[in-house]
């Protein structure tokens, strides 16, 4: 207690050194070249293809236009808990991270994240789900499902068929996770995309129940999935777009599914009270460039928020995009509110459920 | 005579006592200040409503409210229990092989045993989804050789988590088991069948009981580490098969709901710290240890003996009828070959990981389709990978030795000490195997951000230190149980001071111990992922958190080869040091 309020006149003056530090280095480029004004970010993205792809679309172009210098780090899946002990123990490992609109909100709500400075009516062509306040969406994410062309005969086209175990037999996966299931449950039981939240959570149990005996894995992770797909483990499965896409570049003769996709946005956010908050807004800014941004689909097979990207992404490509006009149409956007508020009692429920 | 000398032993244990009591002060520090403190705080949290700060029982109400928390913790008691016995069974014939066998070939055989370890838990667990999944290789033999038509349902069930999680603590059970077996004496066993036992009887009354101590702390080793699994269950179980380290991990990580895993932490400490009373009341905990002798009274001695003798019987007639069936020669065979099956059941993984670390697939995938170095290119190419391992070998080094040391002298403070708070100090330095290590990591991120040690490799040591503690106590006071401290006081009467006691005579004679506990608290170290997940953040990292940041989205070979490097170096270096102790102890 006597230590942080002995701490507090030092950070002060330190934070206000800091703003002097960015207001100068906003200045500088023009005044004085770019040499004087490098800051060196640390950005935390997911790691894995996420490394390479971003390096080439945002961190070199960044630091090329800016002479600033963009080290990157993996962050967890859910890097909620390093997020907030950062903030409230102030020691900034890093100084923009990528978020899902899960963790936005979470953060949000506890009053963890600052302002990213500029709002929708600066970049127009930007999705609006993907800027807020606090987050700007970089990529979309689409949970649809894929299935193995060389095992399954007739060609599955909606979730009311993936749950059709007469028809369209074959081993199944599914999550083990309620985010996604239950919608897909839902929309399996004929419940229009457009009408889907508030969740009917009875009525997708119970759609749920039907096809639990038949489930042969529940997967929890991204890189699970591709492998259940790739090795033939199962024979369809839901996922994360670009994780079956993996498998399917790779060779594995399987198809994805974007009839009644969930999609869902990442993006960057910066923590509470950083250190070098300037340069970090004016790195999210930059990312959401429609030509930077068309770079990552080079490897990432996820959609770039701003729509006009595609100007310069090639036809081919954009079909397996989430973001291209063609998919985009069939599917909707996960319900991040719905969940924010339900998914401890939810979440619990499906355990339960699980187990019996 | 001993009328005499009883008086003045008694008032010289006395004094040795006080003193030797003083070697667990450092250690209980250690704990005080870097497990204690933090994981109270955490666990604290359980008991305030987070919005208003005040003191609330919220949380626990709402665990009672639902019966699934204590389903799961049910589910994690089984897993972990059958664990524990697979372990010992599969365990307990592999250590009596290997403590039989003479001394330099023992090493070796050790280094095979071993090899489970040198491979992260990450690539262990997609190994053997490789071997049992549904296209994997057990299946492709036994549906390509006739033996079944249908894929048999080897993985994401219990079975499937059973495989993974016996492999990763075979090793355990064995190295616990070893130093007791290895400090039996032999001519007991000789001198019973002299006196007219029967091989089995002499094998189970005399051979099995004094092995016991082994084996119990053994059992209660591997059942506690198993509390905490994340990885295998998930990868590997079912839709049933949720352990309540999982749903931990879901709640700080996910939901951001610190008040309820503390809540939940608590639960799984209470049960955890009840099932090792309940351990003490049956097995005596005092077998581990190390503390006042196991010469149970009364009945329970009784009941045990007549147990074993019971098991002697039976094992006579099972070896008479393999005697008559397979021949003298045969049956001697029978051992060998089920060690032989159990080190084959070990390795399998690691060798499977040495052709997919040469794949030209970008997937692990067996057979591969081709073979080049693609992989160990990207590795070697990759300041990032070689940069963690090194931090990885040297905080494993720096951990070992710390924590050797500390579980050392506590555990020789403990030998030496008769009083009922021996009982406590042990049951204290075993506290952060019982404790999830996501609690712990949680807790030590706290402390640690606060006073400057996050991101650094001293964070780093001190954190798996914590964990590797109880390790290195067990082992340590396993085998001083076994030691005669006579031999200290004949050093005493022959005028060596206290240091040279420990130096010129117990050191020497447990160097056996010594080697095991650094080995285990290296390993600890070495593919240790929860507390490096907190503790290394940004761009200091281990090997183990580079490999899992590598495959939360997209697992490549690259995990195969770094496991291949590692291999090959550990098993060099323990060649290096087997030599080394082989050659100074012909040498001494």
């Amino acid at each position: 207690m006597t230590s942080s309020m002995m701490n507090k006149p030092n950070r002060r003056h330190l934070l206000q050194l800091a703003g002097g530090v960015a207001a100068g280095a906003m200045l500088a480029p023009a005044l004085i070249g770019r040499a004087s004004a490098a800051t060196q970010i640390i950005v935390a993205d997911p790691g894995g293809p996420f490394g390479p792809a971003f390096r080439k679309a945002f961190y070199d172009p960044f630091e090329k236009a800016t002479g600033n210098k963009v080290v990157n780090v993996a962050r967890e899946a859910e890097p909620t808990a390093q997020f907030k002990a950062m903030v409230e123990t102030k020691s900034y490992t890093w100084d923009v991270c990528t978020l899902t609109l899960s963790a936005r909100d979470i953060l949000a709500g506890q009053g963890l994240l600052d302002p990213i400075g500029f709002t929708h009516a600066d970049v127009p062509k930007l999705m609006p789900e993907a800027i807020s306040p606090l987050f700007m969406g970089t990529d979309v994410y689409s949970t649809v499902f894929a299935y193995r062309t060389d095992r399954v005969k007739t060609a599955p086209a909606s979730w009311a068929d993936f749950f059709n175990v007469e028809k369209f037999p074959g081993r199944r996966a599914l999550r083990k996770n309620p985010i996604d299931t239950l919608e897909q449950a839902l929309l399996a039981d004929g419940v229009p995309l457009d009408k889907l939240y508030p969740l009917d959570v009875d009525r997708a149990f119970k759609v749920l129940d039907k096809i639990k005996p038949h489930v042969a894995v529940w997967w929890t992770g991204g890189a699970q999935s591709t492998q259940l797909l790739q090795s033939g483990e199962v024979d369809m499965l839901p996922g994360w777009n670009a994780r079956l896409q993996a498998a399917i570049d790779g060779g594995t003769p399987a198809k994805i599914v974007w009839n009644q996709g969930l999609y869902s946005i990442e993006g960057w956010a910066l923590p509470k009270g950083g250190p070098k908050a300037e340069v970090s807004r004016q790195f999210v800014r930059f990312c959401s460039d429609p030509k930077a941004q068309a770079l990552f689909t080079e490897i990432l097979a996820y959609g770039p928020t701003n729509l006009d990207a595609y100007q310069t992404i090639p036809a081919e490509r954009a079909k397996v995009l989430p973001t291209s006009p063609e998919n985009l149409k069939q599917m909707t956007i996960a319900d991040e509110a719905w969940w924010s508020a339900n998914r401890a009692k939810v979440s619990e429920r499906f355990n339960s459920w699980l187990l019996t | 005579m001993s009328a005499v000398a009883a008086p003045s032993q008694a008032r010289e244990t006395r004094a040795f006592r006080f003193g030797a009591l003083w070697l667990a002060v450092p250690g209980l520090l250690f704990l005080a200040v870097f497990f204690v403190w933090p994981v109270a705080q955490l666990l604290g949290l359980s008991l305030f409503d987070p919005d208003s700060g005040k003191p609330s029982i919220a949380t626990y109400q709402r665990i009672a409210a639902t019966d699934v928390y204590l389903r799961v913790l049910g589910i994690t008691f089984r897993i972990a229990g059958y664990t524990a016995l697979y372990s010992l069974l599969i365990g307990y014939p592999l250590a009596y092989w290997l403590s039989r066998l003479p001394d330099m070939y023992r090493g070796r055989m050790l280094l095979f045993v071993m090899v489970p370890f040198w491979t992260s838990y990450l690539v262990k667990t997609f190994a053997w989804m490789i071997v049992l999944g549904r296209s994997g290789i057990i299946n492709s033999l036994a549906m390509g050789s006739g033996v079944v038509d249908q894929p048999l349902p080897l993985l994401h069930n219990e079975f499937g988590v059973m495989v993974g999680m016996v492999h990763a603590m075979v090793p355990l059970a064995v190295m616990t088991m070893l130093p007791v077996m290895a400090g039996i004496d032999r001519r007991l066993v000789q001198a019973a069948q002299t006196l007219g036992a029967s091989p089995a009887h002499a094998f189970w009354l005399v051979y099995f009981k004094l092995s016991l101590p082994g084996v119990a702390a053994a059992g209660l080793l591997v059942f506690i580490s198993s509390l905490g699994f994340f990885i295998v269950p998930a990868f590997l179980g079912g839709r049933r098969e949720t352990m309540l380290a999982q749903l931990i991990i879901t709640q700080v990580q996910e939901l951001l709901n610190w008040p309820f895993a503390g809540a939940l932490a608590a639960m799984m400490l209470a049960a955890a710290l009840i099932s090792c009373w309940v351990y003490d009341r049956v097995f005596g905990i005092s077998t581990i240890a190390g503390g006042a002798a196991q010469v149970g009274t009364g009945r329970i001695r009784d009941l045990g003996l007549a147990i074993l003798a019971v098991l002697a019987r039976i094992a006579g007639t099972l070896s008479r009828l393999a005697q008559t069936l397979l021949g003298r020669r045969g049956s001697g065979l029978i051992l060998p070959a089920f060690a032989w099956l159990v080190i084959g059941f070990l390795v399998l993984p690691t060798l499977l990981v040495i052709p997919l670390a040469f794949t030209s697939s970008q997937f692990l995938e067996f057979p591969p389709p081709g073979y080049g170095l693609t992989w160990f290119r990207t590795y070697f190419e990759s300041p990032l990978w070689i940069q963690a391992t090194i931090r990885s070998f040297l905080v494993a080094f720096a951990t070992a030795i710390a924590a050797t040391a500390i579980g050392g002298f506590t555990a020789l403070a403990l030998a030496n000490s008769r009083t009922r708070w021996s009982g406590l100090i042990f049951a204290f330095f075993l506290a952060p195997m019982i404790v999830p290590r996501i609690v712990i990591a949680v807790g030590l991120f706290y402390l640690f951000a606060r006073i400057g040690l996050v991101a650094t490799d001293l964070g780093l040591i001190i954190g798996h230190t914590v964990l590797a503690i109880p390790f290195t106590l067990v082992t340590m006071a396993a085998v001083l149980k076994g030691y005669d401290q006579r031999l200290d006081q004949a050093a005493a009467t022959l005028g060596a001071n206290r240091l040279k006691t420990l130096t010129g005579v117990t050191i020497p004679l447990v160097k056996g111990g010594l080697v095991a506990a650094f080995l285990f608290a290296f390993i600890t170290s070495f593919d240790e992922l929860t507390i490096a997940i907190f503790i290394s953040g940004g761009v200091k990292t281990t090997l183990p958190k580079q490999m899992w940041d590598d495959m939360i989205l997209q697992l490549n070979p690259t995990l195969a080869a770094v496991s291949v490097v590692v291999f090959v170096v550990v098993t060099v270096m323990l060649l290096l040091a087997e030599r080394f102790r082989s050659s100074s102890s012909s040498a001494s």
